[in-house]
């Protein structure tokens, strides 16, 4: 191909976790998320690879799907591509299908499909070793030979194959042949007189035939005649009770098993595996339970126990770097900035970078093991019980590290209705950005001898139950008080355990620290210079405390003052619960800019227990600290998460919905707490 | 064990009335023509072979070669027959 050539662009594509993303990342050497679990990528994403002659192609990795039939939006997304009709990229010049050689008779399946859009196929035989593993004879020569596209053995993981798939890449690849399955005798006749019509600007007779079933499924792109041909067929299938998409599908398996069983393909063994004996236990009604409920109390512990080291020393670092400023600058504005506004702004927070590391190793290695299916499979009875399916636990599991990716992950579920409740209740599931919110406050509540790490980690989960029980409920409301329907049932593929791959894990690691701690260095930095603007000027007194209440910020604390004032919270409180609605996490920096304390964590706890109300009583109180973390719970204090699911629901309606009942829900369970503690009382 | 007469004529147990470890043939999807279609494409169309690997509220299948997951009234409009012919 010469220089001057437009660019090749080739899909990838494969039945879901059939290790696409690997095998993209392994050929553009970009870092797209992988997982071991079904529906990992929900949206496409391009990349160039260069094939063994140094010719540039670009990849488009497409989310999984099982057919051509798409029944989610994220399988929406991957037709659309294939079919051309994909705003803002060009038809496909030619597809990759990536298939797992442990499961080559529902893989192939939608090859036999994917071949039907008449486009040159090349087909990656991947994840051969966990086939050989089982048994599982493969030959891929046979294979070519018997479907008419090359087969290439490789394993994705490990890199290899990767030389022989450039090499194929860059040679001319071949458009697959005529139709190899056959048609059932009635619909054969339905699809030929369909095709027909399609001939005069679709030469190819595979294509137009494809086209004719896709017209014949219910799509309406294609010529009148040919459109009015499908509506009268289907019309007359349907009077005859005749399954024409059921006897295709059969047609089809039937094919790919003689064809299997042509090439010499055995199939692998069941039982006797590494995942058959976890499996035992982790499905297990009483030891699965245990197993999930373990599991999460060690991510809790180690979050306080683990963390308290590194963020000792971050701790330690701003304390030095607040010193040295003290001593090298003279008194004054610049200083002041400096040590009261970026220091305790953004120091506050990158102190619980550790803590959120921990949350997403954790994560990380739930998603990469292949435990995050049998979590789903295991909370399938609760999410049925409020109206959801398993399905929807995997996006919600998502959003204990942030809600943007778990709202986009609810791009998996089938079912328009499920999908609309799950994005609902997402941003109720407690996010990697309320732990410093909900560490620092758990410090004010109770003193450090009081409180043992286990203590604080049994509190922490307290508060991630109830953040994760409230969105049960309200998902069962919505589901079935507002919006109506049946849950759909399960249907799930549980993948093989594999052991997780430390790179996959560290590489998770990474982008999120570096995610965190861009954020802390654009918007919390921004945010910290502004608030100390806020709360340093109009400067109306040499007292700090009524220099503050003086200020931009105090005047608007004191405003909010009278209705936060039921749920315990003072006008201080008030100036964080404003400044950090764009972010939870800025409550945090706002309360070290607000008490004066540099960027010690300690320092702001011992500030908070100190404050006081103007009659001497104490504001930080275990009750009050317990309305406020609460309120943290609820509160949808993301300006992202409102921008996410504006996308994903397509319109303003239920973000603006979502941010109303979480506002709403917020302030009544903090007032219901400071009200009922008091009743009986506690203070 | 009850087994149903289906319009087929055999004689069918559904999925979850098969005992764990267990080898069927499908014969029969009683559910909504999308969920059917999403079975069929999944591997469970008719004549598929399936082990059942583990019953209770939900349950785990082992067909094509992968561990599918379907809630228990799912299972419970899948019409199967043994293999061996016992019922």
């Amino acid at each position: 191909m010469s220089q001057d050539s437009p660019k090749r662009w080739i899909a990838v594509v494969g039945n879901p976790n059939a290790g696409k993303s690997t095998l993209f990342n392994a050929l553009t050497g970009l870092r797209q998320r992988v997982g071991n679990y079904p529906g990992v990528t929900v949206e496409k994403h391009t990349g160039t690879a260069f094939t063994l002659h140094g010719e540039a192609v670009e990849l488009i990795d497409l989310p999984g799907m099982y057919s051509m039939a798409a029944r989610s939006p994220d399988e929406e997304i991957a037709v659309k591509v294939l079919r051309g009709e994909s705003v803002g990229l060009p038809k496909p010049d030619a597809v990759l299908c990536v298939v797992d050689a442990s499961n080559l008779e529902r893989n192939l399946f939608l090859v036999t499909q994917v071949m039907e859009l008449g486009l040159p196929v090349l087909v990656a035989l991947n994840m051969v070793d966990v086939a050989e593993a089982r048994g599982i004879r493969l030959h891929p020569d046979q294979l070519s030979e018997k479907l008419g596209v090359a087969f290439i053995p490789t394993q994705a993981h490990r890199g290899k194959g990767l030389v022989e798939l450039r090499a194929a890449l860059g040679q001319g690849l071949l458009k697959p042949g005529p139709r190899q399955w056959t048609m059932p005798p009635p619909l054969a006749v339905a699809v030929g007189q369909i095709a027909s019509a399609w001939r005069q600007s679709e030469p190819s007779e595979l294509r137009a035939e494809g086209k004719a079933l896709e017209l014949l499924a219910g799509s309406d792109v294609g010529p009148d005649g040919a459109r009015k041909l499908a509506t009268a067929w289907r019309e007359r299938f349907r009077k005859e009770a005749y399954d024409w998409s059921a006897s295709v599908v059969h047609a089809r398996y039937e094919y790919v098993r003689k064809m299997l069983g042509e090439a010499g393909v055995g199939s692998g063994k069941l039982g006797g595996t590494w995942t058959d004996w976890i499996d035992a236990v982790v499905l297990h009604p009483v030891a699965g339970w245990a197993v999930l409920v373990g599991m999460m109390l060690t991510l809790f512990v180690s979050i306080f126990s683990i963390a308290a080291y590194p963020m000792g020393w971050i701790d330690g670092a701003f304390t030095w770097l607040g010193g040295a400023i003290q001593n090298a600058l003279p008194a004054g504005m610049l200083r002041d900035l400096l040590i009261d506004g970026i220091l305790a702004g953004v120091g506050g927070v990158v102190i619980f970078l550790p803590q959120i590391l921990i949350l997403f190793f954790f994560l990380g290695l739930l998603e990469d093991s292949g435990y995050l299916a049998r979590a789903a499979f295991l909370l399938d009875r609760v999410m049925h019980r409020v109206g959801l399916s398993g399905k929807s636990f995997i996006p919600l599991l998502s959003s204990y590290a942030c809600a943007i990716p778990g709202i986009m992950a609810t791009r998996t579920v089938e079912d328009p209705k499920d999908r609309l409740t799950t994005i609902l209740v997402a941003p109720l599931m407690s996010c990697s950005a309320r732990i410093p919110v909900y560490t620092t406050l758990l410090a004010a509540a109770v003193p450090v001898a009081l409180f043992p790490v286990w203590g604080k980690a049994a509190a922490m989960l307290g508060l991630y139950v109830l953040g994760t029980g409230t969105a049960f409920v309200l998902a069962w409301l919505f589901r079935k008080k507002l919006l109506g329907g049946g849950s759909p049932p399960l249907i799930l593929e549980l993948p093989p355990y594999r052991m997780p791959s430390f790179q996959t894990v560290s590489l998770r690691m990474w982008e999120r620290a570096i995610i965190f701690l861009r954020r802390a260095g654009t918007v919390i930095l921004a945010l910290s210079i502004v608030l100390w603007f806020l709360s340093s000027f109009p400067n109306t007194s040499d007292d700090p405390t009524e220099k503050l209440a003086g200020s931009f910020a105090g005047q608007m604390g004191h405003g909010l003052e009278p209705i936060l004032r039921p749920l315990g919270f003072d006008w201080r409180i008030g100036i964080g619960l404003v400044a950090s609605l764009a972010a939870r996490e800025v409550f945090v920096s706002t309360m070290s800019i607000v008490y004066h304390v540099g960027g010690e964590e300690e320092g702001l706890v011992t500030a908070m227990r100190s404050a006081a109300w103007p009659d001497g009583a104490l504001i930080y109180t275990p009750l009050t600290c317990l309305a406020l973390l609460v309120f943290y719970v609820y509160a949808l204090q993301c300006l992202s998460t409102v921008a996410v699911a504006k996308r994903e629901t397509g319109g303003w309606k239920w973000p603006i919905f979502m941010l109303l009942y979480m506002t709403g829900l917020a302030y009544l369970a903090a007032w219901l707490v400071q009200g009922v503690g008091r009743a009986l009382g506690f203070s | 064990m009850e087994t149903s007469q289906n319009h087929l004529g055999a004689a069918s147990l559904d999925l979850t009335q098969v005992s764990s470890g267990d080898e069927v043939r499908v014969r029969h999807l009683a559910c909504s023509p999308t969920t059917c279609q999403r079975l069929r494409e999944m591997g469970f169309c008719e004549n598929a072979l399936v082990t059942k690997i583990r019953g209770g509220a939900d349950l785990v299948c082992w067909v094509c070669g992968t561990r599918v997951a379907l809630s228990a009234r799912l299972a419970k409009q899948i019409l199967v027959e043994h293999v061996d012919g016992k019922s």
